[in-house]
This record gives C-alpha cells, structure tokens and sequence, in this order.
C-alpha cells in the first residue's frame, strides 16, 4: 500500500496527514493534539505499562471511525482501540507512533427487542447499561466482568470477557450474536447474524477474545437472558482452602452447576474486612460466596444440596441471603476484594491464571510454598468453579527488590498454572503484560497458526501491533512453502515442547 | 415412542461404508491414519504433490456442500477414535476426531455426564459434526459446537501440526482458532482431536408438547415459554400436514422439573406431559423420506417464527422456535424452477427475520442449479482467510460458501 | 522528584500541591467514569475524575499548568459522585479543592473570566445581598451592576435561575425572623445550634422556619444566632481559599460560645464544607483545634433527626415522593440512608427512586452560572428522570439542586411539587394537609 501522491508534494508527514483528515472528518472536541490531555490516555486499568499516543481521536459514529482507520491503513499508521480503559493487560495500551482509537462516544443502546431476546448497543455502550436497559422487560445481559459498572461493551468483545456468572452463562462469546467491523482497511463489514449459524466462516468467534488486533467493532448484537425467577447467595465458612474446595468438588459432581461459587482465602478475607467490614465468619480460613439461580422450585431443590453438601465437608457457619440486601452485603466483601488489599499492602500485583479445577488444592498447596520460600505474601481469589485464580502478589515498592520478588511469584504462579495443563489467563487478557507468555502456552506452530488469522485481517499489522503475540512473522510469508525450522525458534523466541 | 438417538446411532454405525463419493466426485484414492502424526505425513505429501483433500468421519454428510472442483484424496479419519481422556471432575473430555458422537456421550454418560449436543445424524464422528456444526433441539441450553468446543488439535494444509484452545474452559489467550473451524466445512484445516466442556446429565427430564392452531398461534405460545420462568432446555416446533406441534423439554430435579411443567401446563393449554420425546424429537423432517429430497436450514429471529412457518408452507418445518433455528425438507422430484421459486421464498422470510435459508443436501442433479447459501456477508474476509489457511486451495476445495 | 523540581517545572507552587500520597492511592481502575457528570456528558478521558487525577499527576511529574489544564479541572462539578463510586478511597474531594486554590494563585484567567468569578462572589457569599436579588433588576438598577452584568454575560447565565427564584419565593409565606432561641417541645434531648445558610436564609427562609419547629419537635433547644454570614462553601469550591478561611474563622466564633452539643445545617453544600474545617484551617494555630472541635459537632439536618429517633408523632401525608440525592449530601457527606428513613417514616408516603440518581443535576454551587451549557444539559437528563417516577412531590435537601432541577422541569412542560426534606416532616408533624405541598409548583 503506498503513500498517497500528495505526501511527496506537500512534505506532510504520515501523521500530520492523519491529524488532518481527522479534523475533517470529526467535531473539533473529537481530536486531540495537546500533549496534557493525552497523557490522560497513556495507560488503561495496568497503569505501569504507559504509553503517549501521537494522536487520541473520539468518532462518534462508525463512519467517522472507519474514515480514520482508512486513513490509518494509507499512511501505515499504527492503530489502538480503547473503550472505557479499564482492563487488566494493558490491551489498550497506546502505540508511541500511533492513534488512539477511543469508543467512549458511540454510545447509544440502538434496540432492546424482547420479543428476539437481543439488544443491538454500539461499543462504548457500559456492560451494566446494557442490563438496566433490558430489565424493564424482566431481561438481563449475563457476562459480568467485576468491572461491569465501567467497562464497555466493545471492550467486553475484543477481551471476550467473563466475570463470577460465567460459570453457568459462559462468556461474551457465547452471548455475542453480530456486528458491524471495521477491518484494518477501513472497510465496514457485518459478522455474524442477529439469527444464528450465519453462513460461512465464524469471523465473529475469531475478532470475540482478539484484544483489537484484527479491527474495531462498531456495533455489537448480544444475546438477552430471562431475569432468574429466585436468586439464593450462600456464604459459607471453612476452616482451610482445602476443605471450601472439597465443597466445590462435591457440588459439581452432584450435578448442579451453579451461578457463581467463588473462594477467598484467610488473607484476602483479611483484606476485605479492613476496606469494607463485610463481616465474614470468624476465623474462617476459606469462605465460598455460592450463588444459585433460576425457576424457584429448582434452586430450592439445588439449595437443599447445596446445604447439605457444605455441611458435609466440613462448614462451620453457612449464611443465607434472601433478600437483594443481604445479597449486596455477602457480595460485598468478595466484590472489594482487589482494591481491598490495598488496605494490607502498599502494593499488589493482581495474576489472572486458570488451571483445571480438580487441580485446586495442589496448586493451592504450591503457591503457598512458592509464597513461603520467597517470603511474598499471596492473597488468594477466585473462581473456584471455573479454576480461574486471581492470586494477589503482595509488596512494597519502598523496599528494594521487593517489586522484582512479587513479579518473581507471579511468574511462578503463571508457570505453576501451564504445567497443571491450565492457561496464562482466564478473563484479563494477554494484552501487552503477557505476550512474553505466550510462548510458554503454546508451540510455534500453535501461534503461526493464530498469525494466519492476523495475516487475513490484519496483514500490515497495523491494527494493535505488539499485543497478544510475541514477534510474529511477516504476513508475506506463506506457511507450507516454509523450509527448516521456525523463525522464532530460530531466533530463540520461542521453543516446542 | 421412538427409540432413542444413541441407540438408533449405535446400531447404523457398525453398517459397511459404501463406495464413497463427494456430492457425487469420486475422489482419487482414500487414505485411512490412525494418528495425528500419520495426517500430517499424509498432508505433508500431498502438500508435496499438489494434491486436493477432503477429510471425513464417518461420511454421513459427505454430499452436503457443493461438489469440490478436485477430490485426490479422501481422508478418512475413522480411525482416529476413542476417547482419549475425560475428566470427569473437571467436566471435560478429548477424543480423537473419528469417534462417533454417540460412543463419546455413552463413555461420559457413566460418570452422570453428557456432551449436551443432539446427534442429528446417526453414525455422525465428533470431527464430522465440529465441520458441518450440527445440532439439535438441545441448542437452546448448551449452544452448538461452538460454545461446547474447548481445545482441537489440527493439521494445517501444509502439514504442521497445531493446537489451539486448551483442557480449562476458561482461557482467553490468543485466538480462539477452534470457532473457525466450526461449520468450516473441512475447508480450512483437518481437525485430529478436539477438547469439550460437559454438563451433568439433569436428574429428571420431561416433555410438554401442545397442539397449535396455525402459525401465529405456535408463535404466541412459543413467545409465552420463551418470556416464562421455566428455563426450557428446548423449545421445538414440529409443523406438518398433520398440524403444528409446540413441545418444550425441562430438565433439572425432580421437584423443581414438577414445579417447571406445571407452570407450562397453564401456560399451553391442553398440553401433554411426557417422560419421553415426540416421535420427531431431534430429527431432521428428511431424515425419515424416501423420496429424494433437499435438506435446507432456515435461520431466523425468534420474532420471526410465523412468518418463516408460513413461508414453508406444505413443506412444513421443524426446529428450534427457542433458537431461531428450523429445518425444511423439500422433495426434489419437481420442476427445477419450482424448487428455485420456493427456495426463494423461504429465504426472503429468513432474510427478513435476520436469518438465512442454506441448502444443506440436495441430489447432484439439482445442486448446480442452486445458490445453496444465498448471502454471505463477510465473504471477501472469509477468502482472505482461506488464503492463509490454504493458500493452494486444497482442502475440500469449492465445498463451501463462494467456492471456498 | 524533589521538591525542588516540582517549584522549577511543575504545574504547581509549594503551598499544598496535590498530595501525592494521596494521588498514590488511585489505580487507574475506572470505577469513577460513569459516575462523573462530565464523563457521562462528554465521554472524555480528561473530563473524568481519573483523568483529573491523572493531570494532577502530570502537574507533579513536571509538566507546566496549561489552559487545557485548567480547562478540565474548572469543568469538574464538585459533586464528589466519584468519591462514592472510589473502591480504593481516594480522596477526589481534597484533591481537587487543593488543585483549585493551586489554579487560583497560578493560573491566568481572561480579565472576562476574572470579572464573572468576582461578581459572584461579591453576591452569592453575602445573604444581604442575596435577599436583595429577590427583586433582581431592582437590585441590578440600585447597584448600577447591569452594565457589568450584560457585558459578562452573567445576566444571561444567571437569568433562569433568578426567575426559578423570583417563582418559588413568592409561594413561601415570608415566614417571621427566627427568635434566637426556640426551645424543645416535651423532653429536652438535645441541644442544636443552627446555622441559617446563603441562599436557604435569602430564598427558603420557609426552610428554615421548618427545621427549627421539627428539631423543637423532636426534643431541641434550639439556638439560632443571628448575623452568621456565608460559611465559606462556594468558596472552597473554586479555590478562593483565604476567603474560605476568613468565612469559617467567623462561623466558629459565631457558634463558640453556644454552648451546644450539635451545629446542624440543613443545606448539603454548606454540611459538607463544615464538615471541612479542619482541614481548611489545618495551618492555623489559633483556630485549627477550634476547627476539629467545630467539625466533630456538624450534623445534616437528616442526620441528628435520623439518630435521635423519631417523638413527634407522623401524621399522614398521602403522597408519592421523588427524592433527589444532592451531592453534597449523599456523596460528600455519605448521607443517602437517613433522608430515606425519614420520608418512610411518615404514614402515607410512597418513595420512589430516580434512575441515575447518582449523577450530578448541574447546579453544583455556581457551576450553573460558570458552565451554563454542560449545566443544562444535566439539568435536562435529571429533570426526564424525574418525571419519569410519576412522583407527586421531589424532595432534596439543597436549595441549589432545587433550583436547578425546577427550571429544567418547567422548562419540558411539567408540574410537580417541590419541598425540603424538612418541609415534608413539619407538614406531618403539624398535620397539615398534604395539599399544599403537592401544589408547590414552580
């Protein structure tokens, strides 16, 4: 793709053309040159990694967005979708050459069709928003990230986000139905259908969980679920993690999947009751927040189980709210649990890892060992029902060394979760913190097969560069014609096992 | 009573396999691996040699698609069975690509566990069913193959092998290669083992069918299942000369599943409770024809339900009012432009709703004749796509949408 | 970076820049953005409390005051929406009064920007003047302001909140000046101080009437010192610090030798400013104990009825009330509970709740006047969402708020009645007809 004549005869560079055609194409207030404002932009909710985007713009609609990304594929500018910035990967961490891309103003929820159980919401759209809008009709949106009051509903597809109720609803993935994308060219194209199985190759389940590498979507269709007739939050206090996930074990083999379980250790429960009080039992060395839903004949008879279950491995207090009020307040203390430790710590490394659940105890076991040897504490929170771990690494930047310690922990924590066959995330994303693990997770071969889904929507790689992946290989290069060993294997950046 | 799917699928497995052809091509010689690494010798060699291949399972489907504009080899991945691991405390399972659906769901079904996907077609291999993504009423609860698929195991065109996903059902790290590969068609890549989430097996299952009127009345009472709280596990409506059924399946424990028909007893008046499914229950209208016959999917907003069961007419339609998906069987022994003016039809109505009417099987005589997907929005990207994944196009080449 | 830096390149002097420890404690986690009115109107990274933060940050790390600046922390409401919605607790409220004094010493306004903020405030801190307005173009005749006034453009600004005024007054009956003392109906329980606020003594005087029959009541002596003066919250709030200081150094003095176990105020943005003192006047010798002392004794009005508990008896108001969260109350001060309490307390009454009832109406003190068009535009959001409840009456607890959200709702053609919280429990406890509130339309 080459310059555009009118490079060469106004000596304009690339990114001043850019500027140019963005101020053409966007109300004043949606471009932004000043280097005050975008520094505002420079990190997401990873606020270590920061980085000054040469450009912010704001489109508000989707033409204004395909016009800049056009613009963005002439000049071979780099480019970075941000919604509301909140995630945990640096995903949306700026390019220092490139524009920001920002969803904020697209904004509007365009239909809630009860009837279809759809609503059609354009990215900037708040996930919550999404919900409160289909509550009237008794319909909600499932896919919960802890983070649902914020994020975006763009940012939701692009990080394929999950939450505590993905355990029983799945993930944006399984809840995204269609949407208008702007590939990398600019081009405005529909994926999917608002019906399902649309003819043809399922583009939309390859750009859901892509972290904004392969193009911008514009407006997302997703699936509406019928409000649960009866929700029933169980909290149930153990003396050890062991017996709590003893307890997760005997509920999943009865048979009853439900909404949400979710652990906390001795620690993280400490936390919790310094930041909010949420008065979990004494001397609880686990709690498990269970919560069941659905026809209410049904979760009374799961209920019942539940109870009995608890109470058979071990529980030595079991609460159970009934009311939306006493529901907030059980979920409270789980809820607060990651800004929490900032109560017990001056600093905190939050790790996102997954491992098959049955691994739970042994991982436990070895995380505390790793956490004893190194003399880092480690808070633990999770998913249990999903074996998603949200270890919280504890430190003091004031002290020296300190910081290189718990990121030491973390890594092994990482390490600890791939050889229990599990993955170096459930729900946070690779972004720019893990592309250095991707290598670990997968085989060369695993990753040029995923390059080839890059190299069909994104062959310039100017859509997200440096995220997900670590130093890919050229587009031009085709596989099959390919002879000896890898190129990253030559180059030591990736090893099969 | 029908007997049940598994053991309808059990019993045709075992049946001797024909002379195979592909929608009617005859491919050149058939090659039968027994393990990912002898696919990738295979596929290295006829990289090598420039040859065209057509993976199979169990060759159920072989005439769905539009006959391939080349057919070297045939890739027959039977052999490719078993179930190689199935966590049960873990709720998942791997098995090698040839296994029959219904041996994997007899394996899981000892540890209370199934793989919540309907075996449409008897004898279907779990690979078979990944690339054609098939599914039934169960839809509605589970989602198809895509929402069930966890982890595959591939060999690409030029013969590296390569894995995606993984054994934990909650991963987000790269590219989720498994969802293009559902309903690919064999086009993009042969997939040797794939990796599913499980569901505990429901205690209780039961099934409310009711008689509807017309059309709209199917709809209206398919709207009030879809807006109450029973949760249904499927939702199908069966129309036929003889009338249109609307039967719902609740599944959970005793008490609560109680509970659940009671409340759908009121809302459809009439309706019969039963520990069984219909008759139809999970089958495609053609499966039980005689005469040749087109297979077509309608997909459709639920909203849009009268209007496609109108659109089918006589033909009638079966399918899930739940998900927005139904199945038209049209008999092929008519006038070629009467098959196209009904075609047609039917697709208008899926368009209109959102949805799409694709010719799934149809006699070689008609197929030619046919637009089988009609619309294909993203089709450029899905080339470019292809191109990558196949830059010689020769796996299962022109079987799929715009001669992929 | 040193100190030293920070004076050579920086946004900001040395005299109590935005406390970095503080500054520290934000994680970039977003919780704030759908909270804050701004972010709500704009969708802009720097018009959110993080990206304000984020600015004070870039201000300490070296990068020079700009107009852009300034720009983003003028816009900010105040509304402290953003110190609710903050999981880790992060002081927003402190950090931007501290950023705002900073603006005011080092920031170069246009002289017509100069000329706005000083004619405020040579009006709204002083009740005098304030009750003189009441009559606005008499005032602006007598004091020969006018000339001024339009070449501002305050007039304009300040036209639709005047006639919300010039409406409402004249529906309250000029109650009678309040006596100096009122002592407590029945058993004495307590004993209240009461302060009479700005804007609520000049055009609520109703208001205060009320709060001081409910608190006698409910078992109050209560004192009512005459000639209090301006508590210095408007001030705070747009950095004008010395002038705060001087405000708050009076009102003490005013109350010291009161001999009172509370100081109860029924306006949200005074409540929280004297909830303040003692930070405000952290570097004063003579008064900074004085202060804490003062601060530990303010009650909201909502708050000293809420924990003495209920003597009085409720008569019943039939009536469905919408009530309005000011910000000042709910988010500064975390009251949102007891006013609830309070109205569900009284036989009759139906609560109902406003959707986004935590985003900002746009009054926030004079930021009405300062940003007319973002201020309308909250004004009309808040205005739909109340009319949207179907409610009778809307109670709030700040005269600004309900100014504010009067004219929006005249404005899109609909009546309701309009109350303090305290006028609703005064026509329960004196049994009067429900009526009248409900016809308290502007």
């Amino acid at each position: 793709m080459g310059l555009p004549a009118d490079v060469e005869t106004t000596g304009a560079t690339p990114l001043e053309i850019l500027i140019q055609r963005a101020r053409e194409l966007l109300p004043e207030e949606g471009v932004i040159t000043d280097r005050a404002r975008l520094r505002t932009y420079e990190c997401d909710g990873l606020a270590h990694y920061r980085v000054t985007p040469a450009l912010v713009v704001i489109p508000e609609t989707a033409e204004q967005l395909a016009g800049i990304v056009r613009c963005c594929a002439e000049q071979q500018i780099p480019y970075v979708a941000r919604g509301s910035g909140t995630g945990l990967s640096g995903g949306s961490l700026p390019h220092a050459e490139g524009v920001l891309v920002v969803t904020s103003r697209l904004r509007a929820i365009k239909e809630v069709r009860r009837d279809d159980q759809r609503a059609v919401v354009e990215p900037g759209v708040i996930n919550l928003d999404v919900t409160r809008a289909s509550t009237p009709d008794g319909y909600y949106y499932a896919p919960d990230p802890s983070s649902q009051q914020v994020c975006s509903i763009g940012g939701n597809v692009a990080e394929n986000s999950g939450g505590a109720h993905c355990l029983k609803y799945g993930f944006t993935t399984n809840h995204v139905l269609a949407a208008e994308f702007v590939t990398a060219e600019g081009e405005q194209v529909r994926l999917g259908g608002d019906a399902p199985d649309s003819p043809g190759y399922d583009l939309l389940g390859a750009v859901v969980g892509s972290e904004g590498t392969l193009g911008i979507v514009t407006e997302v269709t997703v699936r509406l679920v019928r409000l649960p007739e009866k929700v029933v939050t169980l909290l149930v206090g153990f003396d050890s993690t062991d017996r709590a996930g003893a307890a997760v074990s005997a509920i999943i083999a009865a048979g009853i999947v439900p909404a949400a379980i979710e652990m906390m250790d001795a620690l993280a429960i400490e936390a919790a009751e310094a930041a909010v009080a949420c008065n979990y039992p004494d001397g609880a060395g686990a709690v498990l927040v269970i919560e069941l839903d659905g026809p209410a004949t049904e979760v009374d008879a799961e209920y019942a189980d539940v109870v009995r279950l608890c109470e058979e491995t071990g529980a030595f207090e079991l609460r159970t709210a009934q009311t939306p009020e006493e529901r907030v307040l059980i979920w409270k203390g789980r809820k607060s649990a990651f800004a929490a430790v900032g109560r017990i710590s001056p600093d905190y490394i939050v790790q996102d890892g997954v491992i098959p659940r049955t691994a739970l105890p042994e991982v436990l076991r070895a995380i505390a060992d790793l956490s004893e040897r190194s003399g880092v504490r480690v808070a633990n929170v999770f998913h249990a029902g999903d074996g998603n771990l949200h270890p919280l690494v504890l430190f003091d930047d004031a002290v020296p060394g300190a910081g290189e310690a718990a990121e030491a922990v973390s890594r092994g924590i990482l390490d600890l979760c791939l050889q229990h066959g599990g993955s170096i995330t459930g729900e946070h994303g690779v972004g720019a913190d893990k592309a250095a693990h991707m290598p670990k997770m997968y085989a060369a071969e695993d990753l040029d097969t995923m390059q080839l889904i890059r190299c069909a929507f994104d062959p310039d790689r100017i859509s997200n560069p440096g995220k997900v992946f670590p130093t890919p290989r050229l587009c031009g290069e085709r596989p099959g014609r390919r002879q000896g060993a890898h190129p990253l294997q030559e180059a030591g950046v990736a090893e099969v096992f | 009573m029908s007997e049940s799917l598994a053991g309808r699928a059990a019993s045709e497995a075992s049946v001797a396999r024909p002379t195979w052809s592909v929608a009617g091509v005859r491919p050149g010689r058939t090659e039968r691996p027994t393990n990912t690494a002898e696919v990738a010798q295979i596929m290295r060699d006829a990289a090598a040699a420039g040859e065209s291949v057509i993976p199979t399972g169990a060759g159920t489907k072989l005439d769905w698609g539009n006959p391939p504009t080349s057919a070297d080899v045939l890739l027959d991945l039977s052999a490719l069975d078993g179930v190689r691991e199935h966590a049960a405390g873990d709720l998942i399972a791997t098995v090698g690509a040839g296994t029959p659906l219904s041996r994997l769901k007899e394996h899981v079904a000892t540890a209370g566990q199934r793989l919540a996907l309907d075996e449409t077609i008897a004898g279907a291999t779990v690979g078979g069913t990944l690339a054609a993504n098939t599914s039934g009423p169960l839809r509605m609860l589970a989602g198809t193959m895509r929402d069930l698929l966890i982890g595959v195991t591939i060999v690409r065109a030029d013969g590296v092998v390569a894995k995606a996903g993984g054994k934990v059902v909650k991963n987000v790290a790269g590219y989720d290669v498994g969802k293009l590969l559902v309903g690919s068609m064999g086009t993009l890549a042969v997939v040797t083992e794939a990796t599913f989430r499980l569901h505990p097996v429901p205690q209780t299952r039961r099934w409310v069918t009711v008689a509807a009127r017309d059309a709209s009345h199917a709809a209206e009472l398919a709207r009030a299942v879809l807006h109450s709280q029973t949760v249904p596990a499927a939702l199908e409506v069966d129309a036929t000369g003889d009338g249109i059924e609307v039967a719902v399946l609740v599944e959970g424990r005793p008490e609560g599943v109680a509970g659940r028909t009671a409340v759908l007893s009121g809302l459809l008046p009439g309706a019969t409770v039963d520990e069984e499914p219909p008759e139809s229950w999970g089958r495609y209208p053609w499966a039980d024809m005689s005469s040749t016959h087109l297979g077509i999917k309608v997909t459709f907003r639920l909203s849009g339900l009268a209007d496609v069961i109108e659109a089918a007419g006589e033909l009638g339609l079966r399918g899930s009012a739940g998900a927005g998906v139904a199945y038209v069987a049209m008999p092929a022994d008519q006038d070629l432009t009467e098959i196209q003016a009904r075609l047609t039809r039917l697709r208008e109505a899926a368009l209109r709703h959102g949805g799409s009417a694709v010719v799934l099987d149809a006699p070689t005589s008609v197929k030619p004749q046919l637009d089988l997907w009609g619309p294909v929005p993203g089709l450029e990207l899905m080339r470019r796509v292809k191109d990558e994944f196949d830059p010689d196009h020769r796996l299962s080449p022109g079987r799929f949408v715009g001669g992929i | 970076m040193t100190d030293m830096d920070i004076r050579q390149m920086g946004a900001f002097d040395e005299h109590h820049p935005p406390d970095s420890d503080l500054l520290g404690d934000c994680v970039h986690c977003g919780f704030c953005l759908p909270t804050c009115p701004t972010y709500v109107l704009w969708g802009e990274e720097m018009d959110s409390p993080r990206g304000r933060l984020y600015l004070m940050k870039e201000g300490l790390e070296g990068e020079p005051m700009s107009d852009s600046m300034v720009q983003h922390w003028d816009s900010c409401l105040g509304c402290m929406s953003c110190v609710t919605a903050c999981p880790s607790g992060v002081r927003y409220d402190t950090l931007i009064e501290q950023t705002r004094a900073q603006v005011e010493r080092n920031h170069r306004r246009t002289p017509k920007e100069k000329a706005l903020r000083a004619l405020i405030f040579s009006i709204f801190p002083h009740p005098k003047r304030l009750r003189a307005m009441r009559g606005p173009l008499k005032l602006l005749q007598r004091t020969g302001l006018d000339r001024r006034l339009r070449s501002t453009g305050l007039l304009d600004r300040m036209a639709p909140h005047l006639a919300a005024m010039e409406r409402l007054a004249p529906t309250i009956t000029d109650a009678d000046p309040l006596p100096e003392l009122m002592p407590a109906v029945g058993e004495r329980r307590a004993s209240v101080g009461m302060l009479t606020g700005c804007v609520q003594g000049a055009f609520f005087p109703g208001v205060n009437a009320a709060t001081a029959r409910v608190l006698a009541a409910e078992g109050c002596d209560v004192v009512i010192p005459p000639s209090q003066g301006c508590c210095g919250a408007l001030s705070v709030h747009n950095g004008r610090e010395e002038e705060a200081q001087t405000y708050a150094r009076r009102i003490i003095d005013t109350f010291e030798d009161a001999g009172v176990d509370h100081i109860v105020i029924n306006a949200a943005g005074c409540g929280s400013t004297l909830k303040d003192y003692a930070r405000l006047l952290a570097d004063d010798p003579a008064y900074a104990a004085k202060a804490e002392a003062f601060e530990a004794k303010v009650r909201d009005i909502a708050e000293i009825l809420d924990e003495l508990g209920p003597v009085a008896e409720r008569h019943p108001l039939d009536l469905t009330i919408a009530y309005h969260d000011a910000c000042h109350l709910a988010h500064a001060q975390g009251v949102r509970s007891q006013p609830r309490a309070l109205l569900r307390g009284i036989p009759g009454v139906e609560l109902r709740e406003i959707a986004e009832g935590e985003i900002c109406c746009g009054s926030a003190g004079i930021y009405n006047i300062l940003n007319p068009e973002p201020a309308r535009e909250l004004g009309e959001r808040k205005a739909r969402n109340i009319v949207a409840t179907g409610a009778e009456v809307l109670v709030t607890a700040n005269p600004g708020c309900l100014l504010q959200v009067a004219s929006s709702i005249a404005a899109q053609g609909h009546r309701l009645g309009m109350a303090h919280l305290v006028e609703v429990l005064d026509a329960s406890i004196s049994g009067s007809s429900p009526e009248e509130l409900r016809t308290r339309t502007i």
